[in-house]
């Protein structure tokens, strides 16, 4: 049984203090919808971790009660020790990307993230370095609607490193992209966790998660069924793969 | 605050939204000018009081537009998604709301003044081809443009409510201008001691353009639905789950 070698998500077990990111029963109900359903993991500092799931398993959802965007229906969802509408500092402690195409078409890389540092209160010399972090300078005047999309996923992660955070949350950073973008990110992402931040990335492809992350949180249907490191979880023979569709029930829904 | 007010006025100064916006007002306010002063009679232009009326295009035409102008600084964020990293970046969602409602005041008083110039223009401007003298003095044209600019800046702030509330950006602007060109005028037509009352009917007194409020009244009222939009706006902002 697969169960055996995975640290089976339950309540019991106190989270250790210096956790980075962390949930407790957390649930979200829509009507008689339930998102995400009593889930409980916490992150320590440093660590990349990818969230697993089918469509529709509740992985964006958990994000958004992280992120502050949405509130929890019971438990709780806290970064750094607190509510993420309760941070002194959130643009500097905490960068995110949830959908990577939240841009306005006629507006240009550059004021995208202009608009985005000056409510934050940061320099506009900080939207220059984050431009030329992901490699976009050269487009920065351009309107976005001509972008392609792996600039816009770039645009989005400029905007989520304005602030130097030390925490990342990307929901599906890698979707759609092509080889070369997929590889750039992975790079980029391996670049970030090796300047000791701590990454939590959703995905549902699992061979780039195979080759990023250093352990995986398994959600479907609003449950988490599994948590553990990536060595752990595949330490018997069996591929990520193998593992995520025996606890996912494996068939295209 | 400061940093809030700095990022919404970039917002609206780096899309072509605004342009597009004084453009079809700009088109809206030339059109009904011309067709007022090409087919109503000189006799029925001759007095202020029918020319005031003339103009009140200008003030109808500002406070729309800066009404869509403000819906738009909310709904726009909705629809194009960049409302979830404006609420990453500021989670405390009620200085953003501020932003907009101060900085849409703002680009509404700019319609409002554009708009009457405009048609303070083009009518001076046709009334002078067809031979009619114009009746207005420096008194009605300054409350045209001070009245006319704060009824727009209070229309702005409303539309920031109203998109705030509906969300859906084509509801919202499709539910202004329905307002301001269906409701208001059948209660006009058929209701004017109710008519009067509602926003756009205050705003042509504010402006001078109608003498059933007194302007102070006017200004009253305008705030009053100014200030329940906005906060039915804020607070539903503040509640609801973002997408």
């Amino acid at each position: 049984m697969a169960e055996q070698m995975l640290t089976v998500a339950g309540p019991g077990e106190p989270p250790p203090r210096q956790a980075v990111v962390r949930c407790r029963a957390l649930t979200k109900r829509y009507g008689t919808l339930t998102a995400v359903d009593n889930v409980t993991f916490s992150l320590e500092p440093g660590t990349v971790t990818g969230v697993l799931g089918p469509n529709g398993a509740g992985k964006t959802t958990t994000l958004r009660l992280l992120l502050g965007l949405a509130e929890p229906t019971a438990g709780e969802a806290l970064v750094f020790g607190r509510r993420y509408r309760e941070l002194d500092q959130p643009a500097r402690q905490v960068g995110a990307v949830l959908e990577s195409t939240d841009f306005h078409p006629g507006r240009n890389g550059r004021d995208h993230l202009g608009a985005l540092a000056l409510a934050a209160g940061f320099p506009l010399a900080r939207v220059e370095e984050v431009l030329e972090q992901v490699e976009l300078t050269g487009a920065a005047r351009r309107r976005v609607r001509t972008y392609s999309l792996g600039m816009r996923q770039r645009l989005g992660l400029a905007a989520a490193l304005l602030g130097n955070p030390q925490l990342l949350i990307l929901d599906e950073p890698a979707n759609g992209l092509d080889p070369a973008g997929v590889r750039w990110l992975r790079l980029f992402l391996q670049k970030l966790a090796a300047q000791g931040r701590t990454v939590l990335v959703s995905s549902h492809v699992l061979a780039e998660v195979a080759q990023t992350v250093d352990q995986v949180l398994i959600i479907d249907r609003g449950h988490l069924l599994a948590r553990g490191r990536l060595d752990e979880l595949t330490g018997n023979g069996q591929t990520l793969e193998d593992v995520y569709l025996e606890l996912t029930g494996g068939e295209v829904a | 605050m400061i940093g809030q007010l700095r990022s919404e006025l970039l917002k609206q100064r780096s899309t072509q939204t605004a342009l597009y916006l004084f453009l079809a007002m700009f088109g809206l306010v030339a059109l009904a000018i011309t067709l007022h002063v090409v087919t109503l009679g000189a006799g029925d232009l001759a007095s202020r009081a029918r020319q005031l009326e003339v103009f009140q295009v200008g003030s109808r035409a500002g406070m729309l537009f800066a009404g869509l102008a403000g819906a738009i600084a909310i709904t726009a964020e909705i629809r194009y998604g960049t409302i979830r990293p404006t609420f990453l970046i500021t989670p405390r969602r009620g200085p953003v709301i501020a932003a907009k409602l101060a900085i849409s005041g703002l680009v509404g008083l700019v319609f409002g003044l554009l708009a009457e110039g405009l048609m303070v223009g083009d009518a001076a401007a046709a009334f002078a081809v067809r031979g009619i003298g114009n009746q207005l003095t420096s008194g009605d044209y300054l409350q045209l443009l001070a009245g006319g600019a704060a009824a727009a800046a209070l229309w702005a702030a409303a539309g920031v409510g109203v998109g705030a509330l509906v969300r859906n950006q084509v509801g919202a602007l499709v539910g202004l201008c329905a307002w301001m060109f269906v409701i208001e005028s059948t209660f006009e037509s058929f209701l004017p001691s109710v008519g009067r009352l509602l926003p756009g009917g205050a705003g042509l007194a504010l402006a001078g353009n109608s003498d059933e409020l007194s302007a102070g009244v006017a200004a009253l009222l305008l705030v009053l639905y100014a200030a329940v939009a906005a906060a039915g706006g804020w607070r539903a902002t503040l509640r609801r789950d973002i997408a």
